[in-house]
Order: C-alpha cells, then sequence, then structure tokens
C-alpha cells in the first residue's frame, strides 16, 4: 500500500534526521550540565563532517573516520573549553568566534588544499553500514523504527538511557552536576571544577564530531560547506528544550528531525521551502515561551 | 623579624604537639598586606579561637591553612614540619578542612549527596553506592547528635542543619582539625548553644577547632585558647583563663571605643505602616503572615530573628520588589503597595540592601556613579534627561567627604575602596535627599569597628533629627545598641516585641526561636 | 575611555589598560591567523601587507574601505547599545535583513515622489521595521526572562528564511531568473560621496548616529541609567532604575539601529534586496562592539578594521590565491580573544586554582 509505505518513509526519515541532532544535544546536555552553554557545536559538527569524510575516502574504513571526526571535535571543544575556563572569556562569544572563525578554516582549507570552493566530493568514500533486522524490517512502522538503521544512529540512541544513569547515579556524574552548580563549593572540596568543565565540553565537542561525520559519510556522502544547516543550533534547541534531562531532549530531538523529514516532503507539494524552514526555530521560541509561562503559572499556583 | 626571635618562633612552632600553625606568613593583594609575618599554633585537642574586626586578616589565614591559597613568604606548619599545601587537596590530605562563610554546599543535590560529594562510595561501575552512603550518614549522625532527612534537596534544608552537613562532611572525609569561618552568624542563640556542645564533642574526642569569630561573647564560652588578629598581625594570644571581653576588644581595635549612646525617642508621627500583610517567598510558601507594624518618625525599630524567618519578605514589600499577597504598605500616610520603588523612593523611602557587592553597590562602576545612582534624575542634577556633571561631582565630593569615605579618586572604580568605605558610601547615598524612612538592612556587615560605630552614629543621628529607621539585622547586639523598639520574627509572625533596656539577650534569643528555650 | 560622570580624567594606568585590551585580541589574531597563512604557503607579512595597501593605499582604497566600513558602524552600534543594558542581542543580522527589504519594497513601490521624501521614508520604514523585529525577544526577556540569545538567534534564521520567500515569491523582480527584487527608484538612492566608488551618505548617517552615542552615553541619564543596568542589573532595580522597560527600549533600539544598517545597504549600495543580501555583518558587527569595547571611538576604529579586511580580502583574492576566508578567520579570533582575560594567567602562578 502506497500510504504505508509512505507513512514508513517518513518515519525512517524521521529518525535519520534525528540522529545528528540528538548526537549533538547529548552532548550539548552534558556540556550545560557542568556549566557551560555551548553554542559552538556547529563548528564542532561542521570540523567532523570535514575530516570524517577525507578519512572515510583515504582509508575506507568507516570506523577510522568516525573515530577521527570524533577526536577532531572533542580537539575543537577542548581549545573552546580552555578559553572560557581559563581565558574567563564569555561562552557565547567564544561559541559564536568558533563557529565563524572554523567555518572561516573550513573553507580556507577547501580552497587551499582541494582548490573547491565549498564543496568536496572525494573518490571511494566508505559509507556507513546498514543494519537489517530480518523479522522486525517487514512489520509496519515499528520495521521502520528499528530497522535498516546504521551503528551509530543505535549509538545515539543508546547514549540517551546512558547519559540518564551517568547523571543520576555516578561519582563522575555527581561532580559534573556540582561543577555545574557550584564551581566555589566543587573547589573548596580539593576538586577542579574547571578540569570537570572542561571535560564536558570535550564530550560535547566528540558527540557533535560524531553528528558532523554521520551527515557527510552517513546522510548525504560528500561534504559542502552548509552541511550542517544550523543542526548545531537546533540541537541547542533540543536541549534547551530538553531542560538537562536525556529523554526530554531526546523528544525534542525527534520532534524537530520529523520537521526535517515533512519539510522535505511538503516542499514539493506547493508549500514554499523558505516559508517551512522557519518551523523549527520558531518552535525554539514558541517552546521557550511556554516554557516561560508554566514556570511562571507553577510559581503562582504554589500554594 | 630579628633572628633571635625568629629562631625561638621556630622552636616553638616546629613543635610536634603544633597540630596546625603559621610560621612568618605574610601574604599581600597588591599594595594590600593581608598577613604580615604571622606566627601561629594551634594544639591538637583544643578549641582556638581567632578574633579581630573586619579586614583584620583573619579570613586570608584561614584559606592559607586550608590550603585554598599559599603565603607569599612563610610556610603552613602541620604536626611540627613545614608543609607547602597546593591546593584544599593537600590539605584534606592532611587532615585539615574548613567550614567557610558562605556554605559551600551544592544547591539541586540532595544533603547525602552533598555530604558524600568529593568522597563518595563507589562500587567498581563508578556507581555511588548509596546504601553505604546512608550508612555514614548515619554513623555521622550518631556522632554528632542530630538526625536529618537525608534526601532533602539542599535548597529546602534550614541554615543550621546546612552548617550541620557541612560540618558532617568533613567529618566524613576524616578531617580531624575543622576551621569555622564565623559559624554563628547565622544561628539563634539556642542553635548556637548546640553547635558549642558539638564543638566541645569534638574536641573530646581529640579534635582540633579553629573558630573565627567577632562575637566575644560565644568566643569566650567556647575557646581554650584565643588569638587576637589585627591589621594583618598577631597581636597576642592567651589562654582563656587570661581573657576577658575588655581586653580583647582592646586588642582587636587598638583602643577602647565609646559605644553611642542614644538618647530616648521622642516619637512623632507615623511614617511607616504595614499592615496585614501576607508575602509569599521566591518558593510560593507564605513567608510574612498578616505581619503589622508601625514605625514613627524620631524612632529606630529593630527587626530581630534567625535568617529565613520572614526578614526578605517584609523587605521585599516595603521595597516593592517583591510581590504581596495581601495587607498593605503606607508611608507617611500614603499608600505605597503597588508601586515602584522609583515611585517609593521619590515619597522619601530610602533602601540601604544587605547585600552590597551584588545590590548595594555596583563595584565595577566609579564610587561618583554609585554615590549619585537613584539621584541623578534629580532637577539640581539633570535637565531634560540630560545630566550636568559638575553639580553632579561637587556634590559627589561634599557627600563623601561629609562621610569620611577615604578615596584616591572618585573616578575609580568602588571596588578599590574597603568594605567599610564601599558600605559609607552606600549609607551616604541612602541618606542623601533627605529621606522620611531609611529601611536598612544589615547596615554594618563586613564593616570595621571603626565604620560600625561611624554607621551607628549616623542612623541616630538620622534619628534624633526626626527621621525613622527600621534595621533588619542579624547582629543582636547592633540592634540592642540602636534600637527603641525591637520586634522578633519567627515562623513571619511577630513572635514577641521588646522596648529599649527591658530585656536582655537571652529573652530575645528566646523569642527568636518561637518562644521554647533549647 | 570609561563613561565617568566626574570630571577627574581617569589614571594613566586605567587608560594604559583599556588601550592594551584593545590591541591585544587583534595582535593575538593576526599572529594566529599568520599561523594559518603560513601553513597554506604564503607569506604572512606579505599578506597582511598587501591587505594594508589595498585598504589605505589612496582615496579610491580609502573610500572603499570607509563604504565597506558603513554597514559594520551601524552593526557594531547595534549591538553595542543592546550589550551595554546588559542584553545579549546577536540578532542584528536579522534585523539587517528585514530592514533592507523593507527599505527596498519602498523604494521600488512608491515611484515617483521626490527624492526628498522617498528616500528618508524608506530609511525611516527600514528603522521600524528593525526594531519592530526586535520587539518580541525583548518582551519576552522583560517579561518572561526568557533568554534572548536563543530567541535572537533564532530570529536570525527566520529572517532569512522570510526574506528568502518573499524576495522569491511576491517581491521577484517581473523577468528576473535569480532572487531579487526590482531596482529601487533613483529618487531613492542615497547619494554618492566620491563616485565611482560606492561611498555614499549612509556612511555621514552612521558617523553622525556614532557621535550621537556618544554624547547620550556620556550626558543623559537614561545612557546613565543603560550603563548601570548592564553592568549590575541588582543594583539599578534598587536605585529605581526600571531594568525590564531599559531592556525593551534598548531592543527596540538596537533593532533600529539595525534596520538602519540594512536600508542603508539596500539603497546606497545595492540598490535593491538581493539573497544574500548581508554577507554576515550582523555578526562581524558582534566583533565590532567587542573590540571597541562598546565605546564610539572603539566602534569606530573597529568597524574600520573591519571594513578595510573585507575590501582588501576580496580585491587580494582576485590576484592572488589568498582566499578571502582569512577575513572570518580573523574576524571569530577577534571576537573570541576580544572577550578574554590574560591577566588571569599572571595571577595563575599565583596560588592554587
Amino acid at each position: 500500500m502506497a500510504g504505508a509505505e509512505m507513512i514508513d518513509n517518513v518515519v525512517h526519515a524521521a529518525i535519520v534526521m534525528t540522529t545528528p541532532v540528538l548526537l549533538a544535544a547529548i552532548g550539548g546536555l552534558v556540556n550545560r550540565v557542568g556549566g557551560i552553554v555551548n553554542i559552538g557545536l556547529d563548528s564542532m559538527m561542521l570540523a567532523g563532517a570535514l575530516l570524517g569524510l577525507i578519512i572515510a575516502s583515504s582509508t575506507g574504513s568507516w570506523g577510522a573516520a568516525l573515530v577521527m571526526a570524533a577526536l577532531a571535535g572533542g580537539v575543537l571543544g577542548l581549545l573552546m573549553s580552555l578559553a572560557i575556563t581559563r581565558l574567563d572569556a564569555n561562552e557565547i562569544i567564544v561559541g559564536l568566534g568558533f563557529n565563524i572563525a572554523v567555518a572561516g578554516l573550513v573553507r580556507f582549507f577547501l580552497k587551499s588544499a582541494y582548490g573547491s570552493s565549498g564543496t568536496l566530493n572525494l573518490p571511494d568514500v566508505a559509507r556507513l553500514p546498514r543494519i537489517d533486522i530480518p523479522v522486525l524490517a517487514d512489520i509496519p512502522i515499528l520495521g521502520a523504527v528499528l530497522s535498516g538503521h546504521d551503528p551509530v544512529t543505535w549509538a545515539a540512541w543508546l547514549m540517551v538511557p546512558l547519559t540518564a544513569w551517568f547523571l543520576a547515579r555516578t561519582r563522575a556524574g555527581l561532580r559534573l552536576r556540582a561543577a555545574g552548580a557550584a564551581p566555589q563549593a566543587v573547589r573548596a572540596l580539593g576538586l577542579s571544577p574547571l578540569a570537570i568543565r572542561d571535560a564536558s565540553t570535550v564530550f560535547a565537542g566528540l558527540m557533535a564530531g560524531l553528528a558532523g561525520v554521520y551527515l557527510s559519510i552517513g546522510v548525504v556522502g560528500i561534504f559542502n560547506e552548509g552541511i550542517t544547516a544550523g543542526r548545531g543550533f537546533i540541537a541547542l534547541a533540543a536541549f534547551y528544550f530538553g531542560r538537562n534531562r536525556p529523554w526530554q531532549t531526546a523528544l525534542g530531538a525527534l520532534l524537530f528531525g520529523f520537521f526535517d523529514a515533512f519539510q522535505i516532503r511538503l516542499q514539493g507539494r506547493g508549500v514554499p521551502a523558505e516559508l517551512v524552514q522557519i518551523l523549527p526555530y520558531a518552535m525554539v521560541i514558541v517552546v521557550l515561551t511556554l516554557m516561560a509561562l508554566a514556570m511562571r503559572r507553577a510559581r503562582a499556583r504554589r500554594a | 623579624m630579628p633572628e633571635k626571635e625568629v629562631m625561638l618562633a621556630g622552636e616553638v612552632l616546629l613543635d610536634a604537639s603544633v597540630r596546625l600553625g603559621a610560621m612568618n606568613v605574610t601574604r599581600r593583594f597588591g599594595a594590600l598586606v593581608a598577613n604580615a609575618g604571622i606566627n601561629f599554633r594551634a594544639e591538637r585537642g583544643t578549641v582556638h579561637a581567632i578574633v579581630g574586626g573586619n579586614g583584620a586578616g583573619k579570613s586570608t589565614l584561614m584559606r592559607i591553612l586550608q590550603g585554598m591559597d599559599r603565603p607569599d613568604e612563610g610556610v603552613v606548619i602541620v604536626d611540627g614540619s613545614p608543609v607547602v599545601f597546593l591546593g584544599p587537596a593537600d590539605a584534606f590530605a592532611c587532615g585539615i578542612g574548613m567550614v567557610h562563610q558562605e556554605f559551600m554546599l551544592v544547591p539541586g543535590l540532595t544533603l547525602l549527596e552533598n555530604l558524600v560529594l568529593a568522597h563518595e562510595p563507589v562500587d567498581a561501575f563508578g556507581r555511588i553506592d548509596k546504601a553505604r552512603a546512608l550508612d555514614e550518614a548515619h554513623r555521622l549522625e550518631a556522632l554528632a547528635g542530630v538526625r536529618l532527612d537525608w534526601d532533602t534537596p539542599e535548597e529546602d534544608a534550614p541554615v543550621h542543619v546546612r552548617q550541620i552537613v557541612e560540618i558532617l562532611r568533613l567529618l566524613h572525609r576524616g578531617v580531624d582539625v575543622l576551621i569555622l569561618d564565623e559559624p554563628t552568624a547565622v544561628l539563634a542563640p539556642a542553635q548556637v548553644k548546640e553547635l558549642v556542645a558539638l564543638l566541645r564533642k569534638l574536641r573530646d574526642e581529640g579534635r582540633t577547632i579553629l573558630f573565627i569569630s567577632h562575637k566575644l561573647d560565644e568566643v569566650l564560652a567556647v575557646a581554650d585558647q584565643i588569638t587576637v588578629i589585627r591589621g594583618g598581625s598577631v597581636i597576642g594570644t592567651m589562654p582563656r583563663e587570661e581573657a576577658t571581653k575588655a581586653k580583647l576588644a582592646e586588642m582587636m581595635i587598638g583602643e577602647v571605643l565609646a559605644r553611642p549612646t542614644a538618647r530616648p525617642s521622642v516619637g512623632g508621627k507615623q511614617i511607616l505602616e504595614v499592615k496585614n500583610l501576607t508575602v509569599r517567598n521566591n518558593r510560593g510558601h507564605i513567608g510574612l503572615a498578616t505581619f503589622d507594624l508601625t514605625v514613627r518618625a524620631g524612632e529606630i525599630v529593630g527587626i530581630a530573628g534567625v535568617a529565613g524567618n520572614g526578614q526578605d519578605e517584609l523587605a521585599a514589600a516595603i521595597t516593592g520588589l517583591g510581590r504581596v499577597d495581601s495587607g498593605a504598605v503606607g508611608l507617611a500616610g500614603e499608600e505605597m503597595t503597588g508601586l515602584t520603588l522609583r515611585e517609593r523612593r521619590a515619597m522619601g523611602l530610602s533602601y540601604l540592601s544587605p547585600d552590597r557587592a551584588a545590590e548595594g553597590l555596583c563595584l565595577v562602576a566609579p564610587i561618583a556613579d554609585n554615590a549619585i545612582a537613584g539621584h541623578h534624575r534629580r532637577p539640581a542634577f539633570c535637565a531634560g534627561g540630560i545630566l550636568k556633571p559638575n553639580s553632579i561631582n561637587s556634590h559627589v565630593e561634599t557627600l563623601l567627604d561629609h562621610y569620611s569615605v577615604k578615596r584616591t579618586s572618585a573616578a575609580l572604580p568602588a571596588s578599590s575602596l574597603s568594605g567599610g568605605n564601599q558600605q559609607r558610601v552606600a549609607v551616604a547615598r541612602e541618606f542623601d535627599g533627605n529621606p522620611k524612612l531609611l529601611l536598612a538592612c544589615q547596615p554594618t556587615r563586613g564593616v570595621d569597628i571603626r565604620g560600625i560605630a561611624f554607621i551607628h552614629q549616623c542612623l541616630l543621628d538620622f534619628r534624633d533629627r526626626g527621621g525613622a529607621v527600621l534595621v533588619v539585622s542579624e547582629e543582636l547586639e547592633e540592634l540592642i545598641a540602636l534600637s527603641d523598639r525591637i520586634v522578633i520574627l519567627y515562623g513571619g509572625k511577630v513572635a514577641g516585641e521588646v522596648v529599649r533596656g527591658s530585656t536582655g539577650i537571652e529573652e530575645i534569643g528566646r523569642l527568636m526561636l518561637g518562644g521554647d528555650s533549647a | 575611555m570609561t563613561d565617568s560622570l566626574a570630571t577627574t580624567a581617569p589614571l594613566p594606568v586605567l587608560r594604559w589598560r583599556n588601550a592594551a585590551a584593545t590591541i591585544a585580541p587583534l595582535l593575538l589574531a593576526l599572529v594566529l591567523a599568520a599561523i594559518v597563512l603560513g601553513l597554506a604557503g604564503h607569506n604572512p607579512l606579505e599578506v597582511y601587507r598587501l591587505l594594508a595597501v589595498e585598504s589605505f593605499g589612496g582615496a579610491k582604497r580609502i573610500a572603499a574601505t570607509l563604504a565597506a566600513a558603513t554597514p559594520l558602524i551601524l552593526t557594531g552600534l547595534a549591538t553595542a547599545v543592546a550589550f551595554r543594558a546588559g542584553a545579549f542581542n546577536v540578532g542584528v543580522e536579522g534585523c539587517v535583513f528585514v530592514g533592507g527589504l523593507a527599505a527596498a519594497y519602498v523604494g521600488f513601490t512608491y515611484v515617483g515622489l521626490p527624492s526628498i521624501v522617498l528616500l528618508p521614508l524608506a530609511l525611516i520604514v527600514s528603522v521600524l521595521v528593525g526594531a519592530l523585529w526586535m520587539l518580541l525577544p525583548g518582551l519576552l526577556k522583560a517579561r518572561l526572562d526568557v533568554d534572548e540569545v536563543v530567541t535572537t538567534l533564532m530570529l536570525n534564521f527566520i529572517a532569512v528564511s522570510l526574506t528568502a520567500y518573499l524576495v522569491n515569491g511576491p517581491l521577484l523582480a517581473p523577468g528576473s531568473a535569480n532572487s531579487a527584487t526590482p531596482m529601487v527608484d533613483a529618487a531613492a538612492r542615497l547619494p554618492k560621496l566620491l563616485p565611482p566608488s560606492t561611498l555614499n551618505a549612509g556612511f555621514i548617517i552612521a558617523v553622525a548616529l556614532l557621535l550621537l552615542y556618544w554624547l547620550w552615553g556620556s550626558r543623559t541619564a537614561l545612557g546613565f541609567e543603560t550603563r548601570i543596568a548592564g553592568l549590575n542589573a541588582r543594583f539599578a532595580t534598587a536605585s529605581g532604575i526600571d531594568v525590564p522597560m531599559l531592556i525593551v527600549k534598548m531592543m527596540l533600539l538596537s533593532g533600529a539601529i539595525g534596520g538602519l544598517a540594512g536600508g542603508i545597504h539596500a539603497l546606497g549600495t545595492v540598490g535593491r534586496f538581493v539573497s544574500g543580501f548581508s554577507p554576515g555583518y550582523g555578526f562581524t558587527g558582534i566583533a565590532v562592539a567587542l573590540l571597541g569595547r562598546g565605546s564610539a571611538l572603539g566602534i569606530f576604529l573597529a568597524a574600520i578594521l573591519f571594513g578595510a579586511l573585507a575590501t582588501s580580502g576580496a580585491t587580494i583574492q582576485l590576484f592572488s590565491d589568498v582566499p578571502i576566508e582569512i577575513v572570518s578567520i580573523l574576524q571569530g579570533m577577534v571576537m573570541i580573544f576580544a572577550v578574554a582575560r590574560f591577566g588571569w594567567i599572571v595571577s595563575k602562578w599565583r596560588g592554587p586554582r
């Protein structure tokens, strides 16, 4: 039936579109729990996408590409974090600065090394394998959800309960929460809140780097300077929406994933592409407003 | 220091009975010498009090002893040997820990999580072992003779509970030298007694307690040894038996300051009228319930109470910075409820904030700006929205001189002033413009002895001129010295009211806890 | 460069430190960018020399630099005005887009009106539209304490998409294949100052606004209040200043100036609204505001600097193989270093963290 197939396609596409946002959002969430709002996720995604593609093409191994992309993101994360924690720089400005500088560096690099202005199309790019689960694949909808996805998507969704457990139950998670909420208290106890924050930013960078390489070798197979399409900011929206809770953040990422998937389909039906593109960003504003209203109502309601 | 004295100090300090000490410790912050050649020794199993006025250098020394800071010269002594602390972790390793004045607990975590933070019992996976943590908590509870609800979020726990958690946390880490910085500042008299009992118990078990305070009565009640610090140097150390309040006060301030004497109040017409006021705090609970209060011209009314019993809500209602659930606030016969603070200031209200650094002043802005803020739109200083810099300048200079603010230049940021001088700027600004009522919250917090006397005199002079003052303070001595009447707040209601000279501290302390004695 | 009310001059030490704080980020960025250039096989000193020559060598080039600096003066001022009051407005880019489109619309629709009416009208419309664009985030911040960083950031993207829709649809120039509006009427064009360069009267307007800002900041009660509110909002409130209202006002003002930047760009330089209207003027404006530390003179100099980089970067790209992206790299790094505080490194050796 064409209808069911279409639904399956949309579901599948939604999950595909969710993965990069989810990865970056989980990273951003951990970062924020540790006390830093990471506006520069886009830059780490971009770097991961580029490096991942290059590695995938030159080594033929998608595993190596994942590792190197994550590392690239992690290194950028570390640099950004050091500027914030050791040089006491404002995290918003540093994030924006990183986005601008890294975007420039990427284009500079493409021009200098490949003579290309914006797009990089390499031969023999190792793509992510597709995991089809035999019996499940035939179930409508559920099959689209569980089957036919790649390892990175599975890893992304596994990160959600893992992060929740980490924050609530482990020693490192407790120290992270403390470092974000009261760094002076943490320092008085003999720990280093700055080092803890740096670690959380590196983690965010790793995740964003993975998100980036997923886009370049998982989704499209080439690199384009616009490949992130502002998804670093959508991830920001997702973890704001999720209020530092992993499952809620995942829900937000999923919502945006559905939007993304629908948007492509709506484009062909006379709804102007540009207007549809507005939806995720508008939704962020709406969500933030609703959250603020709810908080205000809750405060007033307390008897 | 002459060599002979250095050798003497060395012999005395490098002795194994010195559990924690300092030898010739000097610490400078730019031009300010916070600690100058300090020699200090605390023996094992004693309660050692360090007294001194604000800015004397006590906190700096304690931070060095605990590893939060490093001396420019000299060394810390542990068990008779010199050591170097690179951070609090090193101090903890030597069994030294500190309870700071601003509690170092983490909001958003439970009391249990706060207890074990940085020293968590973990299992193989890095998971926190909650059962073991609870066991430990119960063990420590027994030690201290308390019972706590360990799942309470930190921000919901009352102040004295938080302090106990801080102390237990140190014990959990095997600390046997506890440094406490002004621990009684936030406690009611009966809670102070409990704390003193706990400290004595810990001392009897062989621990060493270092106790910073400027409250001489408490110091004399609990200490075995007392060290007086003034101007960054140790003035003297003596055993309890040799210490008297007068002697200590003299050592602290270098001379005996006369207490400002207050003439009896004349009591004019009603200035502040609070009727049936009910205010919620920012967590939605009722902070102040059906509260009535009157303050007359030429009268100082003090509000006493342990922090968190409605003082913040009362101040918020009077200033207009908080929302009032029901009731009315009036100034000189005119309704004030619902007006903004700007409008209330125009009506004659002045407000001295309890939090000088965050609200009373803008530390990064020039002193002149701090002095004129709030007055800058007065016709004398502003015409059609355009400021008159010359008028403002001369006014500011006159004002600062009148309040003896010691400064290099009014163009420098307010952070360049000492705490006492900063508060003088705030006081000067609030008295400027002849207000009808001054709401003064913690008016001498963090101010040196001379500054305290000066500010108290300002308040009394203002009262004698016919002004009305409402003082909210955690320092009972201050309230007793200033107030014609003291209203005691407990649980958001009036627990009692005492008139000048009618009762003593014990009675007020009893009322502060709702009328039950310890 | 302190905006103090005290007429006593700030001590020499303070002035020196302020100057160093302005130059240092630039120097650091130049050093790091030099490393990047070197790695790519270029001679950094030669590149910088070329950039300097191309920006300031001769009247024609200086005119081009000033023309490029014009939108940056305005976006820098727009950002600085908001930052001053403590509102973290990163949405000036969006205001440039909507203001530019609005001005272009008036310019090509009301053909036939004399220049003396049409030109101011178009500019005023760009100002109003820019201000309106910031009304929502301003209100949300003031009334509900919604983080203005996120809302203004989102509005950038919305503005780009919205104007793209309009310019590709209803406002598309008839017969035009690419996304552009019709050219605005000659009566709506800002007069050129030094033909054939693009330097136009917009530059005069920008400088005039900067002077007004300087006067306003140092001499008016509102200027005083916004500065204090930005430094310590609680203190400002306790002094009787209505901080939420101030934030709304400053966000509107910020949007207005940003919209004007778009309007001047449309009526002075481009002559219409096209897709890709602003090459990141709004974001560069943030770097300008930060490097200039919010002072009128600082904004002016920083805008000249970035304008110089933009024009010379475009030119040298033509006859050398140095990619223009070196400008973005410099810009991003200046932003980061402008907010870094290096005094900390000195105190690090003092004691434990």
